[in-house]
């Protein structure tokens, strides 16, 4: 049977690797495109979000390239994402692709069902070579978030900003080449040096923003308009709330992330789903660590971020940190994104200037 | 002592629980008055943009409510059938309100989970009692009042009746035969019941429908067992309370009453919506019998001539294909 | 004389303005963009050069801002290139120096900026359509036959302004047609569409932000003293309208460029030859990688100029080598 997946951020280099080392044959998504985008709109809910209707414009691209098989996550809501694979699939089969969805459930919500699950993907070559496989894919995860975590640092700092994308996108691909924890090890510490190497201006102090929001749109740069390095050049440091290896540990493996909902208690006390009650406290943690400001993602419609949204202005007031919510639907545009990124640096660099001065 | 429900959200499904149990503490109830355009109008500006009209809905049900009451409920309400959470924006309410409204009374927002158990909801409803009194008997008299009320309501849906009827019903005792139309057409009009059931925010559906001469059911009117039978029909279901009784219901209602149609009200906006109406729409479509299925969109600019039109049109296809024009 | 240039290419209109180092606007240009924002930039720079001629003044600096500024930038060779709120900002605060609210209401886009102490604490850009800006206006004084220049006197006539409801302008005609056929008047329906203008306004880019005196009142819509008399009414508050409230945007370009090159000190404005240069200005989509950019490509005379857009730099350094 041919495989493949949701395609989001770094991650399909890790469950690419994973999957074709279980023993299966792999359709690799391509990167989201605009023609992913319109697959996506034309067969999915006006109202479902942009992460439905990006993932649905891979799957679309994927089965016309022979897959049969879709993996992707469940969920338990309150967050409609919990209810996508099934809702996918039921879509998929509706346009006629009589696809297989195997909807992964978060174990420990649904250990049985995870474990049969699991156990029909590792049979092939068997759990000894299953631990050696998962062994090399925490090590890439691993190595794929300090290297971004090293591009935001360096980003704002690096004169040439371009070559840093350059030596980062060939880290990626070497790390993607990389077939044992040794090999990644080298793939990770060449594109860090590399990295390091570019002549930098250590002393300048760029502004500080946090990004927030929800999962799918903060991680695929596609859907964000690469918000990342569009700030970056323009000479801010972007700390990301989440990343990859942080998001298993805190929802997959255990039940973690209580110290920043607690954070968000004084402002929402409830858990709304998604990353709701997280973005809330987010804000917090980054006015505690003095922040200059920070930016909410949010799929356009998106329930919780909604709840999150409205319950912003508070937070930000009380706090004493300026707040950008950023929809993202088929409809927004590059320009008005970078608009409003530019303007919002200026504010920042405004108030920290009169800060600096009083 | 005041306390003000606003007459929107759960109201329709909550109401005839709260209202005896408030009087049997010798409280004052104070409901908001019925939707309109002024109210709507303030819940607009104070509510965040991007939410659905029925929680702009609520805001402006609240500050009508706000200087005319000593204390607001409005629970944070969790699970009403301990299995589904209610839409996440049902869950964060009384934070959103808080945050968007100012000049509010004290609120009761106690959470009601009944995922913690059968018995949470007598839990619940103890502890607002201990708000307003420290009697142990007077809370426990008002909670039977307000059991026993609530199934009264309960069954009085079950005949057919609209909530507003069974309000009525429960304050004078006056039981309208719900009047049926043999030779006419059976609709099932599912949607949520603040958007069925709310005249100015559905623009007079039902009211409509029923002028064409129209039999109408809601979900209001499946018995909990048949339900619980139609979850069983899916692999996964929804994680929505009121969606989930949406689905159920349509499922009911194409296998064991024969409707000849399906009208899904939706409102703009509405998160759980997106999953909802695609699912019902399948469910007509996969039907063997095809059954004619039509999708209202209702938001804070919809015109009544707009969705009359719709509507009209819709009864006139179903009366064509069976025949009767 | 030193004069400063601001340029403002917005969607639906493009500014130029002089100023001279006391600020004073010397000359003002407005033009319709028609979605060609290289050939009204030229023709404005050829409007500019008629109107300085003999005024002895020289061009010290270039600032550039709208939706179009990067092109702009490159073709005129500006000394700064800033996103259109600073800009409205800049220029507000220098005209009214302790506002705290600017309103602007443009063709196609809309946005509110809060300053306090005479900086910007927080703005909004509209998000949804165009039931919130200027185009809203013109399409529905075209549909009612009347110049749009004399639709502010006709809404300051009307005693009842009838509620015209509409999340955008397609549902908000139809409700006029409605509203003409029950009869009112048209001075009734205009101001209702004023007032729908605002309310879509204020319950959009307006929400949730702290409207503080003085509130000033700028781009092209703010010609309409029936849209200005309506804010007043929503608002509670005296609403200022400055004497250049159509070019704002272009003197807060000017403005920025004056500050630039007391940094800098030399300008690297291309002169007014620009005009007469043949640009050209093309995309491509990039298929070196997986990431396949799209790449903006400039070029004057066959030249290539600038490029942008990529991730990795391959052809922006193309530039400079070839």
């Amino acid at each position: 049977m041919k495989i493949s997946f949701p395609y989001m951020g770094t991650s399909h280099i890790v469950a690419g690797y994973l999957l074709e080392n279980l023993g299966h044959e792999v359709i690799h998504p391509p990167v989201p495109s605009k023609k992913t985008l319109s697959l996506g709109v034309q067969h999915a809910p006006e109202f479902a979000c942009l992460p439905f209707k990006i993932v649905l414009g891979t799957y679309l691209e994927v089965v016309e390239m022979g897959a049969e098989v879709l993996i992707t996550s469940g969920g338990c809501g309150p967050c409609r994402a919990g209810y996508y694979g099934e809702m996918h699939k039921r879509i998929l089969h509706d346009l006629g692709y009589p696809v297989e969805m195997i909807v992964i459930e978060p174990p420990l919500v649904e250990p049985f069902d995870f474990f049969k699950k699991l156990h029909r993907l590792v049979k092939p070559k068997g759990y000894i070579n299953l631990v050696r496989v998962l062994r090399v894919a925490w090590a890439k995860m691993q190595a794929l978030d300090d290297l971004e975590k090293t591009l935001h640092k360096l980003r704002p700092l690096v004169f040439a900003k371009k070559q840093l994308n350059r030596i980062y996108d060939e880290g990626l691909e070497a790390i993607r080449r990389a077939d044992s924890v040794k090999e990644v090890a080298v793939a990770r510490k060449d594109a860090l040096e590399a990295m390091h190497s570019l002549p930098a201006d250590h002393h300048y102090k760029p502004l500080r923003i946090g990004l927030i929001g929800e999962i799918y749109v903060v991680l695929e740069p596609f859907a964000n308009f690469d918000i990342e390095r569009i700030l970056g050049e323009m000479g801010a440091y972007v700390h990301r709330s989440i990343f990859l290896t942080n998001w298993i540990r805190d929802n997959v493996l255990a039940h973690g992330e209580k110290d920043i909902r607690a954070a968000a208690v004084p402002f929402l006390n409830e858990m709304v789903g998604g990353h709701g009650q997280n973005s809330v406290g987010e804000v917090v943690r980054y006015a505690a660590k003095n922040f200059d400001g920070v930016i909410q993602l949010a799929p356009f419609t998106c329930i919780p971020e909604i709840v999150a949204k409205s319950i912003m202005p508070a937070a930000s007031k009380a706090r004493g940190i300026p707040v950008m919510t950023l929809y993202l639907d088929e409809q927004t545009g590059q320009g008005g994104i970078e608009t409003r990124l530019e303007a919002f640096l200026d504010l920042l660099r405004q108030k920290r200037r009169k800060q600096e001065a009083s | 002592m005041r306390v003000g429900i606003p007459r929107t959200l759960s109201f329709f499904t909550l109401y005839p629980l709260w209202k005896p149990f408030f009087e049997g503490l010798g409280v004052d109830v104070v409901v908001s008055p019925e939707s309109n355009k002024a109210l709507l109008d303030e819940g607009v500006r104070e509510t965040v943009n991007d939410a659905c009209v029925p929680i702009k809905l609520f805001h402006g049900h609240v500050a009508a409510l706000k200087n005319k009451v000593d204390i607001l409920f409005m629970p944070r309400l969790v699970s009403l059938d301990g299995k589904h959470t209610l839409c996440p924006k049902f869950l964060g309410l009384p934070d959103m309100v808080r945050c968007s409204i100012s000049g509010l009374p004290e609120i009761i927002d106690f959470r009601l989970d009944l995922k913690k158990g059968k018995l949470e909801l007598y839990r619940f409803l103890y502890r607002v009692g201990q708000r307003f009194t420290a009697s142990r008997a007077k809370i426990i008299r008002a909670i039977w009042l307000a059991r026993h009320n609530f199934s009264r309501y309960r069954k009085l849906l079950l005949q057919g009746l609209t909530p507003q009827e069974a309000f009525n019903c429960l304050d004078t005792g006056y039981e309208p035969q719900p009047e049926k139309n043999m030779s006419s057409i059976r609709l099932a009009v599912l949607g949520y019941p603040y958007s069925l059931y709310d005249n100015y925010i559905s623009v007079g559906l039902l009211e409509k429908l029923k002028s064409y001469g129209v039999n109408v059911v809601t979900p209001e009117m499946v018995p909990e067992r048949e339900l619980k039978r139609m979850s069983k029909n899916l692999p996964k279901n929804l994680f929505w309370y009121y969606s989930n009784r949406v689905v159920w219901s349509c499922m009911y209602f194409l296998q064991k009453q024969n409707v000849d149609g399906v009208i899904h009200v939706t409102a703009f906006g509405c998160g759980p919506d997106a999953m909802t109406n695609k699912l019902v729409e399948l469910e007509t479509k996969y039907n063997p019998r095809k059954i004619p299925f039509l999708t209202v969109t209702i938001d804070e600019h919809t015109g009544e001539v707009g969705v009359a039109t719709r509507v009209e049109a819709f009864v006139d296809l179903i009366r064509r294909k069976k025949g009767m024009v | 004389m030193r004069g400063y240039l601001g340029i403002d290419v917005g969607s639906v209109s493009t500014n130029l303005v002089v100023i001279d180092d006391d600020c004073n606007v010397l000359i003002d240009v407005y033009l319709r963009t028609r979605g060609q924002p290289i050939q009204v930039v030229q023709e404005g720079m050829r409007q500019v050069e008629e109107a300085i001629k003999g005024k002895n003044i020289e061009i010290c600096g270039v600032g550039t801002t709208g939706s179009a500024r990067i092109l702009t930038g490159v073709i005129v060779g500006a000394d700064t290139v800033k996103n259109e709120i600073t800009a409205h900002a800049v220029a507000a605060s220098h005209m009214v120096p302790d506002v705290q609210t600017v309103l602007e209401i443009g063709g196609q886009d809309s946005k509110i900026i809060l300053l306090r102490d005479g900086i910007v604490v927080d703005f909004a850009m509209n998000t949804v359509c165009a039931a919130g800006t200027g185009s809203f206006l013109d399409h529905q004084a075209a549909r009612l036959n009347i110049p749009i220049e004399q639709f502010g006197e006709l809404a300051l006539e009307s005693k009842s302004p009838v509620r015209i409801a509409g999340r955008c302008s397609v549902f908000a005609e139809s409700d006029m047609v409605h509203k003409q056929q029950m009869g009112h008047p048209v001075q009734d329906i205009i101001a209702g569409l004023c007032d729908a203008l605002v309310r879509n306004y204020l319950n959009n880019v307006g929400k949730g932000k702290e409207i503080l005196p003085p509130v000033v009142f700028q781009g092209g819509v703010a010609a309409n003293v029936g849209i200005r008399a309506a804010f007043e009414r929503a608002l509670g508050l005296e609403v200022f309208v400055p004497e250049y409230f159509h070019v704002m945007g272009a003197i807060g370009a000017a403005l920025l460029a004056k500050s630039a090159i007391r940094g800098k000190g030399r300008t690297q404005f291309r002169g007014f030859a620009v005009s007469d240069m043949e640009y050209k200005a093309t995309s491509f989509e990039c298929n070196g990688c997986p990431n396949l950019c799209e790449i903006v490509n400039i070029s004057v005379n066959g030249e290539v100029l600038a490029r942008w857009g990529g991730r990795c730099g391959k052809w922006e350094t193309l530039q400079k080598t070839g």
